[in-house]
């Protein structure tokens, strides 16, 4: 059922609930053989941003035999209004409850929306434990970069796909249309699904624990079920399918322009970085193929911005080539193309002068580290003198202001490295003084601090998070420390990062935290407005859950970690290696430079930089 | 500035905006046309400057919740194009609830609006007196119609919209009743569709509370409030 007028006249925003915008698909129900309800866990603005979604729901589309809609989750408003009126969660498209949906996925982004997921499937009607699902419930598949560790949701969902969704998603498909036709049963077909390459069925596997809460034993219940999940890749990007047509939301959304995907992976290696891990090996689209693809969705969609993804834009190897293609007839149809994600080191007079949204936006790069010291053993790879170099050629373009992202609260840091933020700060303003040619205003630096998360996957996986003292006394301190007007410090809110620590290396017993957040109406964490650090305090109490056993612990290296089931090529030596040369302040050269040996590359792949499997 | 000799076409489209599209803001139709404008790749003229767009200036914007048959847009062409054209390369680059219905060189500039004749149906639950046409005629033809409005500081402020209001029918058909009214368009004695629904309110509430209202700007006129605006 669509949301009554009656009701969206009530609400705030009532364009993220009405689905009807250009680019949506409508099918006729009778002539398609699966349901698919995409599901993202934040508001509209949010979920219309996200570029897999985006991929997924055209891929699935393509499909005669599929009808993927969307769904996200209502604004507090809203959902009041649904809970008093009995209206449960539907499609944006048909209306259609989620619960009569053959399957719902959900692309898990970060850690705070699980809450959301929980929220949209009770919502929605559909039970929360897929214990408790009956054949006929909807199958609860997932996605997306938390699902390398999904643990803490092991107890919610069927299916986690881990990886690429591209090729998984059809393949499921026709898994379940197989069982559909032989009579559906949701044991045989779970059961199937989980012998399939990079597809996980955590209801498959049991858990033990040691005495101290730690991991004792992983172990498939049957004996054909693997015991690994190996991640699933794109191989070859210039060939993946691509959104032809994207669904052009009525409201203003977080990222409401053309995202052309440039390359997958990184070549960097800073040891924090999940993304720069688990996307890894590094594939590249050739500029030609990006080219067609811009103006086939700039026609399509009538965006007037093109922003081109990827984790570190400057570090494609044919940028210049695809600038030159792209920028002709951008310019002639006012096209404006965006450069995201740039490093100091790539930042040139040429490249400000060539791209007129660096012309005239802010700057913004990422030192990561007050020290060299420090920034070596995250492997950032950028030195001061790349900074100020990069902040004079800004400068002498006529800019003022610069900002500068930092992490705080990183393994080794003393309170050295968080002098070396204000003293890197101020020789940007110095910097800014001793340009000739100058414009003649006041210089700003915006220091933006975000709180170190210990991320599965990384070499700091290990590592513990500060505790909350420690992390409010660093951002004290550096508070105190910076004295000149004309640099600003924001940090983020040290409980939010500290709940995100928490889920991010969680194992199955967080599950019963989260159902108990559920039950006590616990949603939208991840905006400051909903965000309750004392509630989540009193969940995992009651739960019986000491949040320091995963935030504020340093886990063993021989320890079994709740992600060791999981596969992502690059190797759990590897990230050892990596930790220990972080503690030796030793450096990493980048993939380009020289292979490291993560062992991504036995995923195949094409324009990788690496080398080939003997 | 548009170079010297440059084609300069001033066109003005009506549009209807019903359906998903009329609890779309002001602004966020301004984003929907300017993609709808790109994507049928029409000559529009954009602006100069760091950040060109398409150069479009709305009619008077409608409440959230509206919709309306009678919209208009201006736009610049940098070449002569067939209205016929302009209508079917828009009407394929639309969303749903947004249609081109004329297009064609104006005249008459959007300031000259001065009325517009609104549509609303009440879907009534309880009990409908028999002369509820003449009794909801009677309230919205009364020589003094209170309304309170809220002044920018948030304080309440009761004010007198009979000028504003010229009524034009009330028919009932079945639990709906359609009231349509002329309403001020103007800056200083502008009256809000709403104020129609509370009105009646105000003078049957056990009739009117609660119902669902649907409203729809038929049609806007010049300051006689008979001559088409177009």
């Amino acid at each position: 059922m669509k949301i009554p007028e009656s009701i969206l006249k009530k609400v705030e925003k009532p364009g993220r609930y009405t689905g009807g915008e250009w680019g949506e698909v409508i099918k006729n129900p009778e002539n398609v053989d699966i349901r698919f309800a995409f599901c993202f866990p934040d508001t509209y603005e949010i979920g219309m941003s996200n570029l897999g979604i985006r991929i997924l729901y055209s891929i699935l589309n393509d499909r005669e035999d599929t009808w993927c809609e969307r769904a996200y989750a209502p604004w507090a408003d809203m959902e009041e209004q649904m809970r008093a009126h009995g209206i449960p969660l539907c499609t944006l498209e048909s209306g259609t409850p989620l619960s009569e949906c053959d399957f719902v996925g959900f692309s898990l982004q970060y850690e705070l929306c699980y809450t959301n997921m929980l929220n949209m499937m009770n919502l929605a009607g559909i039970e929360l434990e897929s214990k408790n699902r009956k054949n006929d419930d909807p199958i609860i598949v997932c996605g997306g970069p938390c699902t390398y560790n999904s643990e803490p949701v092991a107890d919610f969902v069927d299916i986690c796909l881990i990886g690429e969704g591209e090729a998984e998603l059809p393949e499921l498909m026709d898994i379940y249309k197989k069982h559909k036709k032989m009579g559906f049963d949701r044991a045989a077909f779970l059961r199937e699904v989980s012998k399939q390459e990079s597809m996980y069925v955590p209801s498959l596997y049991d858990v033990e624990y040691n005495g101290d809460g730690t991991i004792r034993s992983f172990t498939p219940k049957y004996d054909d079920v693997p015991a690994k999940v190996r991640k699933r890749i794109v191989k070859d990007m210039d060939t993946a399918p691509f959104p032809k047509n994207l669904v052009m939301p009525f409201i203003q959304t977080v990222q409401d322009r053309i995202v052309l995907e440039v390359y997958r992976g990184c070549i960097r290696g800073c040891r924090f970085c999940q993304a720069g891990l688990v996307y890894r090996p590094v594939r590249e689209k050739t500029p030609e193929v990006l080219n067609e693809q811009a103006k086939i969705l700039a026609d399509a969609t009538g965006y007037s911005e093109i922003t081109l993804s990827s984790l570190s834009i400057s570090d494609y190897s044919c940028i210049e080539k695809l600038t030159d293609e792209l920028l002709p007839w951008t310019n002639e149809r006012k096209i404006s193309l965006q450069l995201p994600s740039l490093r100091v080191d790539s930042f040139t007079k040429e490249l400000m002068d060539k791209i007129s949204t660096i012309r005239t936006g802010g700057i913004t790069f990422a030192p990561e580290a007050g020290t060299q010291r420090l920034r070596d053993v995250i492997n950032k790879n950028v030195e001061k003198a790349d900074l100020l170099r990069a902040c004079r050629v800004a400068f002498e373009g006529g800019k003022t202001q610069v900002k500068l992202y930092f992490m705080q609260g990183l393994p080794t840091e003393t309170d050295e490295d968080l002098d070396g933020i204000n003293e890197l700060a101020q020789s940007v303003i110095d910097e800014f003084y001793a340009t000739p040619g100058r414009a003649k205003k006041s210089p700003q630096v915006t220091l933006s601090a975000a709180c170190f998360i210990p991320k599965p996957f990384t070499p700091f996986q290990w590592e513990k998070q500060f505790d909350m003292e420690e992390l409010l006394r660093k951002q004290k301190y550096l508070t105190g420390k910076i004295t000149n007007r004309k640099i600003r410090y924001n940090y983020h809110d040290a409980k939010v990062s500290r709940i995100e620590a928490i889920f991010a290396r969680g194992d199955r017993k967080l599950s019963a935290a989260l159902l108990e957040a559920a039950k006590r109406g616990m949603r939208l964490d991840g905006w400051e407005e909903f965000f309750d650090y004392d509630k989540w305090m009193e969940v995992f109490e009651y739960c019986g859950i000491d949040p320091a056993f995963y935030a504020n612990r340093e886990f063993g290296e021989d320890e079994i970690l709740p992600w060791d089931n999981i596969d992502i090529g690059v190797t759990k030596e590897f990230l050892l290696r990596e930790r220990h040369k972080a503690y030796g302040e030793k450096t990493t050269p980048n993939c380009r430079l020289q292979c490291s040996g993560c062992g991504a590359n036995k995923l195949g792949g094409e324009r990788t930089c690496c080398p080939k499997m003997q | 500035m548009l170079p010297e000799n440059a084609v300069n076409i001033k066109i003005r489209i009506k549009f209807s905006k019903t359906g998903s599209l009329k609890f779309i803001s002001h602004l966020d139709l301004q984003r929907t046309m300017q993609s709808s404008f790109l994507r049928s790749k029409l000559p529009i003229y954009y602006s100069e400057g760091f950040n060109p767009h398409p150069k479009v200036v709305f009619s008077p914007p409608l409440s959230v919740g509206v919709s309306s048959l009678t919209e208009f847009v201006d736009v610049k062409m940098l070449a002569d194009v067939a209205p016929a054209e302009i209508m079917e390369k828009l009407n394929a680059s639309f969303p749903k609830g947004l249609c081109a219905l004329e297009c064609y060189t104006p005249t008459a500039k959007f300031t000259d609006i001065k009325w517009g004749l609104y549509e609303v149906k009440f879907e009534l639950t309880g009990e409908i007196p028999e002369d509820i046409c003449q009794k909801a005629q009677a309230a919205l033809t009364a020589e003094e119609i209170i309304i309170e409005k809220f002044t920018k500081k948030g304080e309440p402020k009761r004010v007198n919209i009979a000028e504003g209001m010229r009524f034009e029918s009330a028919a009932l058909e079945g639990s709906v009743l359609t009231v349509t009214a002329k309403l001020s368009c103007d800056d200083a004695s502008f009256v809000n569709p709403k104020y129609i629904g509370e009105t009646l309110t105000c003078a049957m509430p056990e009739v009117f509370t609660g119902a669902e209202e649907e409203t729809c700007r038929m049609a806007v006129y010049l300051a006689d409030g008979e001559t088409l605006f177009k």
